[in-house]
């Protein structure tokens, strides 16, 4: 087990490294200078060279990524071209903030997705798991920003049930995560924009636990559950849902890792200072050290999270053998 | 040298240079080239692309294809900036304060080494008047010679404005009272922060704005939103008013004693906000730091001198190496005055090896409000600095960033927000008026959209096609459809709302197809059997 763990490691670490390189490379090959963001190209020769020097950007770019390489692993990421901010500071507090986003769309998508899950199964062709099936299909195909922009037309324009935007009402920011976990107005704001990601993820765990229960079902276990005459919520929940979770818990993992980066439509819907909107505002300013910090950052989640996922794995399942080249 | 005089020399120097620059020369009767128009894409400016598809659709009339390339704006401005490869472009040069001052729309622009002028423009006459304007001290006098270069930029096509934009802003008329809108920047303005009042709440205005601030360094600053929050924070030595001339502040007078010598008069009691008081030497500090550092706003004034002085306990002396009318509003009303004892500092002791470099987490200033924290991504507070000569009469302003101008909209409809700072999408501006409370309106401006040629390629050379491509811009309905009617047609590089400076004899030229084929025609141009546009014989 230590040395699967141990090679897993050596593996995340080359993965993270490649990727780290892949992102140099890109970012570097879009098109338009740096500078000619962070200042208008009127300003004199001299004056732009003057802030390619300040950046670093002066140097050859062999330089460039072996400075790039020495900073990452020094955890040192730099500074942001366009607000002079530590890339660390800036990531650390649009992550928490897309972390609170997430962990709450989270945990209203795998709860609600596996409860409708397990009801859609016990209830095969019934009119709540063909409701539930195209309503599922039905909230995937639909983009974020139309189901969003209609709860905000909604709930919020027309009824006035929630305010337009934002983590807490302007003027009064908390002091620290806890202060704003204790907001009223930060639960009023977090709502709509759940929602919105709730409804998007849903359906991807929902039909997952549904095809796992039903294949649980047809066990010969379960029906020796029935014979003995328990109820039927214990023999759902205590015997079918748990051994049907465990496809979920894989996917879990990956879409939380999506998830965190995948949302800059809500994030700008609901002007919601997240990692989502960062990308986008630092990709397109040319903000090299914040792009890369943001999509590193957003890479080394994935792979450790699935590092973890398959750590996890090995521990929960145990028929799961570790053969010399990883898993068998 | 007398003003006619002077434009009649240029004119025999012009006269001579146009003989080596003879247009179309090689084109002799063949077709005009399909060209391409370059205008940044719609999620950067919805107005754009939607003006570049009728006047692509225009210049059919007059029998020659174009074709529309609505494009990422930074690729666009590598393009036109760095590698000079562009047939057309359209763009918004925005009324910012400082360019009510004529040097960015006549000099930068159109003089031979102006450092906007990246299209090739080159007539001596142009490059003689506003080489004079820019040393010319005498206001009266440099105004004459501004009209004279708009004239002449207008009478040789040299760009084609197409509209002038109002700023189109809206507030809470239920909530604020008392704003003050300034040329160029609506009700978003300094003017409005300073006499603005909360009829209800805690008395703090809530100000949206679509893209998020990025930087409250005021040695790195470059970009006019980081300019608008800083002069809240960080005081001047003097301002642009409300109608685009100079208000003193920090200096009580800036006196131009000959060409060459500015004497500067700081004002008594002035404080910072931690206490310390605001003396000549951190103004002199400043202009050092600044130029040592080379501050990329400001180190091309400062350049400009030769040695500051202090004179007297509140009294400096600036010597130029020559003289330089734009300074006033180029470089004193920009300049932010640094408190010496904080910035003689840094960068040594903020472990960052370059002063642009430096975040400047907790400004302080000596500025109307003082600073109270900046929660990136979202918003801005500061409160009034009621020490304040011109303290503010709001308890302060929170300037807010929402991810879009519908989202901005919906929150000034809902009430969590007060007033726009910069442009609201026009269309929006039309909703948001019809609402009780809420006023939307066009504020006047000095900006304008741009219709920008290369003249140094194919027909752009021949004054005579600039003129009949000027004629095919179909400005009215530009202004009433793409625009929502708040604008007015273009025509000279200054804006009528620039009162001072406009040259109020020049005229749009009207959209006329059958008058732009005239043109052509007299020019030597003619049309082959499909309609398509040749080249004179």
């Amino acid at each position: 087990m230590l040395e699967y763990v141990i090679r897993r490691l050596i593996y995340m670490l080359i993965t993270i490294f490649a990727v780290a390189s892949i992102l140099f490379v890109v970012f570097r090959l879009l098109p338009g200078e740096a500078t000619l963001q962070v200042i208008s190209p009127a300003m004199d020769d001299a004056v732009q060279d003057r802030m390619k020097a300040a950046f670093g950007l002066d140097k050859p770019l062999w330089q460039q990524y072996f400075i790039y390489l020495k900073n990452l692993v020094s955890l040192e990421w730099g500074r942001s071209f366009v607000s002079a901010q530590r890339v660390i500071d800036i990531l650390q507090y649009r992550f928490w903030n897309t972390l609170l986003l997430m962990a709450s769309g989270m945990c209203m998508t795998l709860v609600l997705g596996i409860g409708f899950g397990i009801i859609m199964a016990w209830k095969r062709n019934s009119s709540i798991d063909i409701g539930g099936t195209i309503a599922g299909l039905v909230f995937q195909a639909a983009p974020p920003f139309v189901t969003g922009l209609l709860l905000l037309m909604i709930l919020s324009y027309r009824l006035g049930l929630f305010p337009t935007g934002g983590m807490y009402p302007a003027g009064q920011r908390p002091d620290g995560v806890l202060a704003l976990l204790m907001m009223p107005a930060f639960w009023e704001r977090i709502v709509l924009p759940t929602i919105t990601v709730g409804l998007y993820y849903i359906t991807t765990p929902m039909l997952i636990m549904r095809d796992n229960m039903l294949e649980v079902l047809g066990s010969d276990y379960i029906e020796l559950a029935k014979a003995k005459g328990l109820k039927p919520s214990v023999v759902m929940f205590k015997h079918a849902a748990r051994n049907a979770l465990l496809g979920v818990v894989t996917l879990a993992s990956i879409m939380v890792g999506f998830a965190i980066g995948g949302q800059v439509v809500v994030e700008s819907l609901f002007s919601w200072p997240g990692m989502g909107q960062l990308m986008v505002e630092s990709a397109a300013s040319h903000d090299y050290p914040v792009a890369q910090g943001t999509f590193l950052m957003l890479a080394i989640l994935v792979i450790g999270l699935n590092f973890l996922t398959d750590v996890w794995y090995c521990y929960l399942d145990p028929r799961i053998k570790i053969s010399s080249t990883g898993l068998a | 040298m007398k003003r006619r005089e002077f434009i009649k020399r240029s004119g025999i120097v012009i006269g001579a240079s146009a003989a080596s620059f003879l247009p179309n020369v090689g084109f002799a009767g063949k077709r005009v080239e399909s060209m391409k128009l370059l205008t940044a894409n719609a999620s950067f400016d919805p107005v754009r692309p939607e003006m570049g598809r009728l006047i692509t659709n225009a210049c059919k009339g007059i029998g020659w294809d174009i074709e529309l390339a609505a494009e990422d704006y930074n690729l666009g401005i590598q393009k036109v900036f760095k590698e000079f490869d562009f047939d057309m472009f359209i763009v918004r040069w925005t009324g910012r304060a400082n360019r009510v001052d004529p040097e960015t729309f006549t000099r930068m622009m159109f003089h031979e080494k102006g450092n906007y002028n990246k299209w090739g423009y080159n007539n001596a006459t142009v490059n003689a008047l506003t080489d004079a304007q820019q040393v010319e001290m005498d206001v009266q006098k440099r105004r004459r010679l501004i009209q004279d270069t708009q004239r002449i930029l207008f009478e040789d096509a040299a760009a084609s404005p197409i509209v002038h934009p109002s700023m189109t802003n809206a507030y809470r008329e239920d909530r604020l009272s008392g704003l003050v809108p300034q040329l160029g920047e609506g009700i978003g303005s300094l003017w409005t922060d300073l006499n603005v009042s909360v009829n209800s709440g805690d008395g703090y205005v809530r100000t949206g704005q679509t893209s998020p601030l990025k930087n409250l360094n005021p040695v790195a600053v470059h970009d006019s939103n980081e300019f608008k929050e800083l002069r809240m924070i960080y005081d001047r030595l003097i301002q642009v008013g409300p109608d685009g001339s100079i208000v003193p502040w920090a200096a009580t007078s800036i006196n131009a004693v000959d060409s060459t010598t500015v004497d500067i008069t700081l004002r008594n009691g002035m404080k910072f906000h931690d206490g310390k008081p605001v003396t000549v030497e951190d103004v002199k500090f400043t202009f050092d730091y600044c130029l040592k550092w080379k501050a990329p706003f400001f180190v091309s004034s400062l350049e400009k001198f030769e040695s500051v002085s202090i004179t007297g306990s509140n009294t400096m002396r600036i010597k130029l190496v020559k003289p330089h009318a734009p300074l006033m509003i180029n470089f004193f009303a920009q300049i932010f005055i640094l408190p010496k004892h904080i910035w003689q500092d840094i960068p040594e002791k903020v472990d960052v090896d370059d002063v642009l470099n430096f975040a400047n987490e907790n400004p302080i200033g000596s500025g109307p409000f003082r600073f109270d924290y900046w929660d990136r991504g979202k918003e801005l507070k500061v409160s009034a600095n009621k020490d304040h000569f011109h303290a503010p009469k709001c308890a302060g302003i929170i300037r807010i960033a929402y991810g879009s101008h519908d989202a901005m909209a919906a929150a000034i409809e809902a009430g969590e927000c007060d007033r726009t700072r910069y442009i609201l999408k026009p269309s929006l501006v039309q909703d948001l008026n019809k609402i009780n409370g809420i006023v939307g309106k066009g504020y006047a401006s000095h900006g304008w959209y741009g219709f920008m040629f290369n003249h140094l390629r194919g027909p752009f050379k021949d004054r005579a096609f600039r003129t009949a491509l000027d004629m095919v811009v179909p400005r009215d309905v530009i202004r009433e459809v793409v625009m929502s009617g708040y604008a007015t047609n273009g025509g000279s590089t200054i804006a009528p709302a620039n009162e001072f400076w406009h040259n109020s004899s020049i005229k749009s030229r009207q959209h006329n197809i059958k008058k732009a084929r005239e043109i052509l025609q007299q020019a030597g141009y003619s049309w082959d059997g499909s309609d398509k546009l040749l080249y004179p014989s």
